[in-house]
């Protein structure tokens, strides 16, 4: 009840202000309601799935400050745990003249690209590390020839994350963050943060208290044609001694991350280096729910490619942040308006090979030292990963396009106990895309995407093949209709389909509102954002969505 | 239950009394790390289009390329497109590769924390874009972008700009 005596003086507010005292009072209201009916498959087995969800955002601006909330109905949610009530809600206050940013209830942060803060949220994975607490920057620039800008940042405020593996195991984090940047010339940025949190790590049978420090330091400089970023992390962890952690730990970790950019006309290409060590363990400690790891709130670059293709987005690699070398080198070359090329090349592996000296059933772990850890290796005990991805893009005609790929990824994911056992996958896709425009409104696109797989780890057939076919028909600017046609040659799909029929109707009431409804059968599989990756499970129904904005 | 709907029903009726998305002021950094403000575009410029993409977004970048050509046709008249890049940390280093081998003219700023994007309303599907006249009002708002949509959006900036 108070919460609902909460909204309705947040909306009254708005109306009173705008007749008595007339002040310049806006609002605005986001609304996403998603319905879903139909099967799931557990472990194989077919189980019942219905799904509601409403998300309604509301702002409010008085002037220069804004009230925010959202209302959330998940009963029950798709993925995830079951909510009720006002879920977010914050006062903000900035003021670009003074320089001043205020900001008191939920909201999100990301510091440089991310290594010591990039709190976010993806409700589709669920993953929300939102902090609840207060944030204050102050920007001022000395000098007016040869100005020298800076800005701070102060925000402290407690996060509850929901590990997105197992939903119900909640972890919190108490935090506080200070951020400093410089520019004392145009084309350089200077920074430097600090997060200082008292975490609390529940696993299966114990809670462990951690206290974590994490200082980083960054750096942008433009010079001609070149632009570089680089950003170095370094992690501590103290353990607090529990049933699980009889001794203090003191884990210490750190990451490092650089890009180097350089762009012309017609051409640019941009090169990533990743090396995270947040914290480097032997095979038996990984894991989800280890206090020393990379604490969730931290999310650097994943330095590969996110692919838009349904079948290439199958096979994502799932970075470890705790343990990971590696880089891509992205190129894009547009010879005319109409002609784009884009080539990819990435490459990760794990630092070091771990050795088990155990004698019988005891397993103790060695670290094999490598003079060479700063660079991915292509050794298979080190879990390599390479990607090869070339794309050409033809705008031919006002009606016609073509796009055409090719991809190629190696990985293996080395079993250090038994070797033989290691899971080695080569994936070969090749995705293409037509579209055609009939008249100025109608356009038929068709999507097929070939895909040729071997993964040691199946048990009957290693090599099979994935097909997706794909039509769609649209009426710009309101509707659009699409058909998929999904098979697969392998034999140890989850659901033991080897055909997935899938059918949407997207339509637009108005720029602002559209609703869109699908039934079918949806194949599932690893689904990645942000190099947060879970298992979306296959579903077969109905699913409707309404999106509305006021 | 009962109360939810109540709820619900008292939030859209607000809706429906309020007035459109709201006006967001912000200066952002540009692909040079030059500070840009919306207040000082809005001054100079007749009517202003700010689109939200990011690189992986395949709309995006289509209704870019659309969008291109109708910055190139309507600037001499007062119209200016603002291009707010959403990439997060992952890809941002390549936004401005991308840029400058399209050889696109119009600028481009970065909301990596997606602030503005919030600001006027942003959820999760994109391109998203608005249009701000000189009084800074919202007076269009489109979300996702289909072949063919350019026409409608170059017909209602035309009709901002006063063009027959």
């Amino acid at each position: 009840m108070k919460k609902f005596l909460f909204v309705v003086i947040f909306f009254s507010f708005a109306l009173a202000a705008n007749a008595q005292l007339n002040l310049n009072v806006k609002a605005a209201l986001n609304n996403l309601l998603r319905y879903g009916s139909g099967t799931e498959t557990v472990l194989g087995n077919a189980n019942p799935k219905e799904y509601f969800e409403n998300v309604t955002d509301a702002r409010l601006s008085v002037n220069d400050i804004v009230f925010g909330m959202r209302y959330e109905i998940d009963q029950p949610i798709e993925y995830g745990v079951n909510f009720r009530g006002i879920k977010k809600r914050y006062v903000e206050y900035g003021n670009n003249n003074v320089g001043i940013d205020f900001r008191a209830g939920d909201f999100w942060q990301i510091i440089g690209r991310g290594l010591s803060m990039n709190s976010f949220e993806d409700r589709n994975q669920f993953y929300d590390t939102g902090i609840d607490g207060v944030k204050f920057s102050y920007k001022h620039t000395f000098g007016d020839k040869s100005p020298i800008k800076t800005k701070g940042m102060f925000l402290g405020g407690r996060i509850l994350f929901n590990d997105y593996l197992v939903p119900t195991r909640v972890e919190t984090y108490d935090i506080r963050n200070g951020n400093f940047e410089i520019s004392p010339i145009k084309n350089l940025n200077i920074g430097a943060n600090y997060v200082y949190s008292i975490g609390s790590v529940p696993t299966a049978f114990d809670t462990t208290a951690i206290k974590s420090y994490i200082p980083e330091g960054y750096g942008t400089l433009t010079i001609g044609n070149f632009q570089m970023f680089a950003s170095y992390a370094h992690k501590q962890t103290n353990t607090t001694p529990n049933n699980s952690y009889p001794t203090p730990l003191v884990a210490k970790g750190d990451g490092f991350y650089s890009s180097l950019s350089y762009s012309v006309a017609k051409l640019g290409f941009t090169l990533d280096y990743k090396n995270y060590r947040f914290d480097l363990t032997a095979p038996d400690y990984r894991g989800n729910d280890r206090p020393t790891r990379m604490l969730p709130f931290q999310n650097p670059p994943t330095a590969v490619k996110e692919h838009a293709s349904t079948l290439l987005s199958r096979y994502p690699h799932v970075v470890d942040f705790n343990d990971e070398v590696g880089g891509q080198f992205d190129v894009v070359y547009a010879p005319n308006d109409k002609v784009t090329f884009n080539l990819n090349l990435a490459s990760a592996s794990r630092h070091y090979d771990y050795k088990n000296i155990g004698t019988g059933a005891l397993i103790v772990y060695q670290r094999v030292e490598r003079s060479s850890s700063f660079i991915p290796s292509m050794d298979s005990t080190l879990s390599p990963w390479y990607e090869a991805y070339v794309e050409g893009e033809w705008y031919a005609s006002d009606k016609l396009y073509a796009k055409i790929a090719y991809d190629y990824q190696n990985s293996v994911i080395y079993d250090n106990l038994n070797p033989v056992s290691s899971e080695k996958q080569k994936v070969s896709t090749i995705p293409t895309e037509f579209r055609y425009t009939f008249t100025k409104n109608y356009t038929l696109k068709v999507n097929f995407e070939n895909q040729f797989v071997y993964n040691s780890s199946m048990t009957t057939k290693k090599d099979f093949m994935n097909e997706l076919l794909s039509l769609s028909v649209s009426k710009s600017p309101n509707l659009s209709a699409t058909v998929s046609y999904e098979w697969t040659t392998s034999n140890e799909e989850p659901t033991g389909k080897t055909a997935w029929v899938l059918g949407e109707v997207s339509y637009k009431l108005n720029t602002t509102n559209s609703v869109t409804v699908s039934y079918g059968t949806e194949r599932g599989g690893i689904r990645c954002t942000n190099g947060i990756c879970r298992y979306v499970r296959p579903f077969e129904g109905f699913r409707l969505t309404i999106n509305s904005k006021f | 239950m009962k109360k939810t709907i109540f709820l619900l029903l008292f939030v859209f009726a607000f809706a429906a009394l309020s007035k459109a998305q709201m006006y967001y002021e912000f200066t952002l950094p540009d692909l040079d790390g030059n500070d840009v403000s919306l207040s000082k575009i809005v001054d100079k410029s007749n009517v202003v289009m700010l689109s939200f993409w990011a690189t992986w977004c395949t709309p995006c970048k289509e209704e870019m390329k659309k969008m291109a050509d109708i910055y190139e046709k309507y600037k001499g008249q007062g119209f200016e497109y603002v291009a707010l890049n959403n990439d997060n940390q992952k890809s941002v280093s390549k936004v401005k590769s991308f840029i400058t081998a399209q050889g696109y003219t119009f600028p481009v700023l970065m909301d990596s924390d997606k602030k503005v994007f919030e600001g006027y309303s942003g959820k999760d599907e994109m391109p998203y874009s608005v249009i701000i006249n000189k009084k800074k009002e919202i007076i269009s708002v489109h979300t996702g972008f289909k072949t063919g949509d350019d026409a409608m959006i170059e017909s209602e900036i035309k009709a901002a700009l006063g063009i027959k």
